[in-house]
């Protein structure tokens, strides 16, 4: 019987400080033992328990794509006591790490069809993950259209910009990268992102949301897609929650009689109609 | 009592319709024998469930930081001491309260009632005419009720309201002296055996809170022992942890506890709470001269100072 | 079924016996309260309670205990698993109500895809002896959340009180195995006549009163609405609902520094507190008692009957006797029953 509450030791590779008020960073971890390596395996969406002994565990979205084996990556906004202490890892340092968990996004579903990406924020880290999943050479024909809207209050809390950039040269993903307010040097789009979405005019016949960010842009973003016609069964969230155990037992993260570490964190907006709304 | 419950339906009832609160709190029935639970009365038609007995242990006080609109509360002695802690703590205001006083000759623990008949040769108790009669396949006793008073109800100085908008009944003889045998006694033990019982009696705490959810002064946002950014206390059920818990709590009360012992009649292994709060209560009156719960215009002595403090702490260098 | 038949003067004899080769949990006296605790001799033990105070949980679900430990601190790759050997625990004069609430928690931390180990471990070291109850008490209502004073569901043996002697009920290849080792003696059919007359005297007094299929609908109509917080208005957000409990499991996990080693331990934690679904950020999606106590009894009444295909309550009465503003479960879900 495998023991649920072992971490599985992890290598500090890098810890990049993502946006320009430093409170998030990107940790990239490797895999101390070659065993856990190779039996590790995920999909983009699910989560991890990461645990600095003495600081205690937390959840964190895999924010870096299956595709890539040898490293996770995971982004982490400065909050409280475990955060502050992997905030302070150094490369070579070593962590825990309990996953995968949850469900992930459903990609057998989203199989031959468009997809819009819908992320505010700190929440864009599964959406990346899964975004950059589709866009492998190996993966990407799986799919039709693929959109990205993305959005940060300001130039400087974008999350991976390397990334979004490379993105921006290819000609099979629309990506809307949008801010709230811009700066001087922002040549982008400025606008928040239920505003951005509804812009779009996507047809919504064979394609589904994914969406995550903070709990102001779901709620205005919810009502735009209904308006554009898409049906609960098409938009799918995924949830943040207090969780301890990540394995559905410690009964906090519950919502009705579903728990979101396990029965999410990923759930469709049908689902959700059906819970009651206490999250 | 009865009598005394049907003036308080009766002022409840005035409150109410006249506009003066949007709630009553007091007492109605419990739903098992020996009790009365705490209940939220808020039109005229419910003020028929109001009673009062010897079961209304709860300090009703605890709710009023609480509740929403103007409140009217049924209040024992210690009730009203614990309101005059709490308007000069500012966690309530006189103007918003309505305050019915009932003088109270103490209540009685319900749950060493049970206890005393739970054990199979008994097979149930009953109230006859002031006493307690156990019925057994072998014995019926006979229990003066005063043996299930609280502890606290046995020390009680203020049996009297010590404020109040109307008073229900007669008030009813104090106790002279404010009465600290308990923690004289306590204190003349050697310090291991005071240690061995502390420890002892601190060593059942589960954790439950209910000792500080009862408090009527406990009333912070976040309590020390919840803060995790610095965390104070650790979580666990070991001593040092249970220890620091209580100890820190009873500090935190020191000069501000009203002795009702609301935290003891919570705690469901009967851990013997009060003796830390009763010796911070000796240890006020005897460094400060200052009892608790009775003037809202005296300070607080933990929230002043004054040059001629006792200063029995400091060091001669 | 099969039964055998042991005088109670022989029950400490009995106990001292056990006592070499398990860990015994059984109700004992301490300062007033009958707690259940372990026993070092078999005339400790106490049987003519009604109940304890604390559930015997604490076999299975210690309220604290590590997980794992690491010398030094942060190095997680010398990290400790506190997986030992468990010594053969035997619960002794539980009632049947908290021998059913094993039943529960095993459905909790045991099932097929997702077992946890820690209780694994302790709970296949347990075998229980329940005591039946011939006479309930007033908080008592097991009848109502399927089980019965004298229910056999998560028992190995259950013992009946018919007087000068006690009957054993063997229940399963554990309980028989158990009694094999020891030396008693042959029921009689007079002892089994009275033992009948017994259980259903016992039965009758604690009809049950609800419908569980019935209140889970209610119930999961009634999320929204202003009854839970006329309900719970004098709940005072303690954990004595909740440690008390036989069956809630809910616990936390945090790590401290203990004897020169960090550990990581999980201990009980309480939907009642505020602090278990306050997130980092602040927010609270159960931020006062009404949500808080509505998730009690949503969990226990509709989602676990969801979940696990058992109400997540055996009727204990713990709850209704302890609680201190006397916020009875019975009355709560009465009121919705009856809507």
């Amino acid at each position: 019987m495998k023991n649920l509450y072992l971490p599985i030791p992890m290598k500090v590779e890098k810890n990049l400080i993502e946006t320009e008020d430093r409170n998030i960073k990107t940790l990239t971890l490797s895999f101390l033992n070659k065993r856990d390596e190779e039996s590790f395996g995920f999909m983009p969406g699910q989560f991890a328990e990461l645990s600095v002994l003495g600081a205690g565990e937390a959840p964190f979205g895999i924010a870096s794509s299956p595709m890539y084996k040898k490293h996770l990556d995971f982004s982490i906004s400065l909050a409280g006591l475990v955060t502050t202490e992997l905030h302070n890892l150094d490369p070579g340092d070593t962590v825990g790490m309990r996953g995968p968990l949850g469900n992930g996004y459903p990609i057998d579903m989203l199989q031959n069809k468009n997809v819009l990406i819908i992320g505010g924020g700190f929440g864009f880290s599964t959406l990346r993950a899964f975004t950059s999943f589709m866009l492998h050479p190996e993966n990407r024909k799986q799919y039709e259209d693929i959109s990205v809207v993305y959005g940060a209050r300001n130039p400087g809390l974008l999350l991976y910009r390397n990334e979004l950039s490379e993105w921006e040269k290819r000609n099979d993903v629309q990506l809307h990268v949008t801010v709230d307010k811009g700066d001087e040097n922002w040549e982008g789009r400025t606008g928040v992102v239920p505003v951005i979405v509804k812009e779009l005019r996507v047809d919504t016949e064979n394609t589904v949301a994914l969406v995550c960010g903070p709990p102001v842009m779901i709620k205005f973003t919810l009502p735009v897609l209904a308006e554009l016609g898409f049906a609960p069964e098409q938009v799918y969230l995924s949830l943040e929650m207090k969780m301890k155990c990540g394995i559905g037992k410690c009964g906090r993260c519950n919502i009705g009689s579903k728990y979101v570490c396990t029965d999410g964190p990923v759930f469709s907006l049908a689902q959700l109609n059906l819970l009651p709304q206490e999250y | 009592m009865t009598d005394v419950s049907s003036k308080i339906r009766e002022e409840a009832r005035k409150l109410l319709k006249n506009g003066e609160v949007d709630v009553i709190i007091g007492f109605e029935k419990g739903s098992i024998p020996f009790s009365a639970t705490p209940c939220f009365v808020r039109n005229e038609a419910d003020t028929d469930k109001l009673i009062w007995n010897e079961y209304c242990g709860n300090n009703l006080a605890r709710y009023l930081s609480e509740v929403r609109g103007k409140a009217g509360i049924i209040a024992k002695g210690c009730d009203t001491r614990a309101i005059v802690e709490l308007i000069k703590e500012k966690q309530i205001q006189r103007e918003r309260i309505s305050i019915i006083g009932v003088p109270c000759e103490g209540m009685l623990d319900r749950k060493r009632i049970m206890m005393s008949c739970q054990r199979k040769d008994k097979t149930g108790i009953e109230d006859q005419d002031g006493q307690l009669l156990t019925r057994g396949d072998s014995l019926n006793t006979a229990v003066k009720k005063d043996e299930f008073l609280y502890p606290a109800c046995h020390v009680c100085t203020n049996r009297n309201p010590v404020m109040y908008d109307v008073l229900i009944g007669n008030t009813i003889e104090e106790r002279k002296t404010d009465d600290f045998a308990d923690v004289t006694e306590f204190d003349e033990k050697h310090s291991e055996e005071r240690w061995a019982y502390i420890t002892d009696e601190i060593g059942r705490c589960i954790r439950c809170y209910a000792c500080r959810n009862a408090c009527p002064l406990c009333y912070c946002k976040e309590c020390f022992v919840d803060s995790t950014q610095p965390q104070w206390v650790g979580k666990t059920t070991e001593q040092s942890d249970t220890l620091s818990f209580h100890i820190m709590r009873s500090i935190h009360l020191a000069g501000r506890c009203i002795e009702c012992g609301a935290c003891e009649r919570a705690c469901p292994v009967l851990v013997d709470i009060r003796i830390l709060n009763r010796k911070m209560s000796a240890d006020v009156k005897n460094l400060f001269g200052y009892k608790t719960g009775l003037d809202i215009d005296q300070p607080a002595p933990l929230s002043i100072f004054k040059p001629d403090d006792s200063e029995e702490f400091m060091l001669d260098v | 079924m099969d039964y055998k038949s042991i005088r109670k003067s022989e029950i400490t004899e009995f106990l001292d016996n056990l006592i070499k080769e398990y860990v015994i949990f059984a109700p004992i006296e301490k300062d007033d309260i009958v707690l259940y605790g372990r026993i070092k001799s078999g005339n400790e033990v106490i049987l003519d309670y009604s109940n304890s105070v604390n559930s015997p949980k604490e076999a299975v679900i210690p309220q604290l205990e590590t997980l794992i430990s690491c010398k030094t601190d942060k190095d997680i790759t010398c990290v400790k698993e506190h997986l030992d050997e468990q010594e053969q625990f035997l619960l002794f004069g539980a009632r049947p109500c908290d021998a059913r609430s094993l039943l529960f928690l095993d459905k909790v931390f045991s099932d097929e895809e997702c077992k946890d180990i820690y209780y694994v471990n302790r709970r296949n070291a347990v075998t229980i002896i329940s005591l039946g109850c011939t006479l309930p008490q007033e908080t008592c209502f097991c009848t109502t959340t399927g089980g019965g004073p004298f229910s056999t569901d998560g028992s190995d043996l259950l013992f009946i009180d018919i007087g000068d002697s006690y009957i054993v009920q063997i229940i399963t290849e554990k309980g028989a195995e158990l009694v094999e080792k020891l030396d008693l003696r042959k029921t009689q059919d007079d002892e089994l006549t009275g033992m009948d007359m017994l259980i259903k005297k016992s039965r009758a007094s604690i009809e049950p009163e609800i419908e569980l299929d019935k209140l889970k609908d209610k119930l999961d109509r009634s999320f929204e609405g202003s009854a839970w917080e006329i309900l719970a208005e004098k709940c005072l957000s303690c954990g004595i609902c909740t440690y008390l409990c036989p069956a809630c499991h809910c616990f936390d996990i945090v790590d401290e520094e203990r004897k020169c080693e960090v550990e990581r331990i999980r201990l009980w934690d309480s939907c009642q507190f505020p602090h278990f679904t306050m997130q980092t950020s602040g927010f609270n999606p159960r931020p006062t008692y009404k949500e808080r106590y509505r998730q009690r009894i949503m969990h226990k009444f509709s989602y676990c009957i969801d979940n696990y295909g058992m109400v997540g309550c055996v009727g204990c009465g713990r709850c209704v006797t302890q609680c201190p503003v006397n916020l009875d479960i019975r009355q709560v879900l009465t009121s919705f029953y009856g809507k």
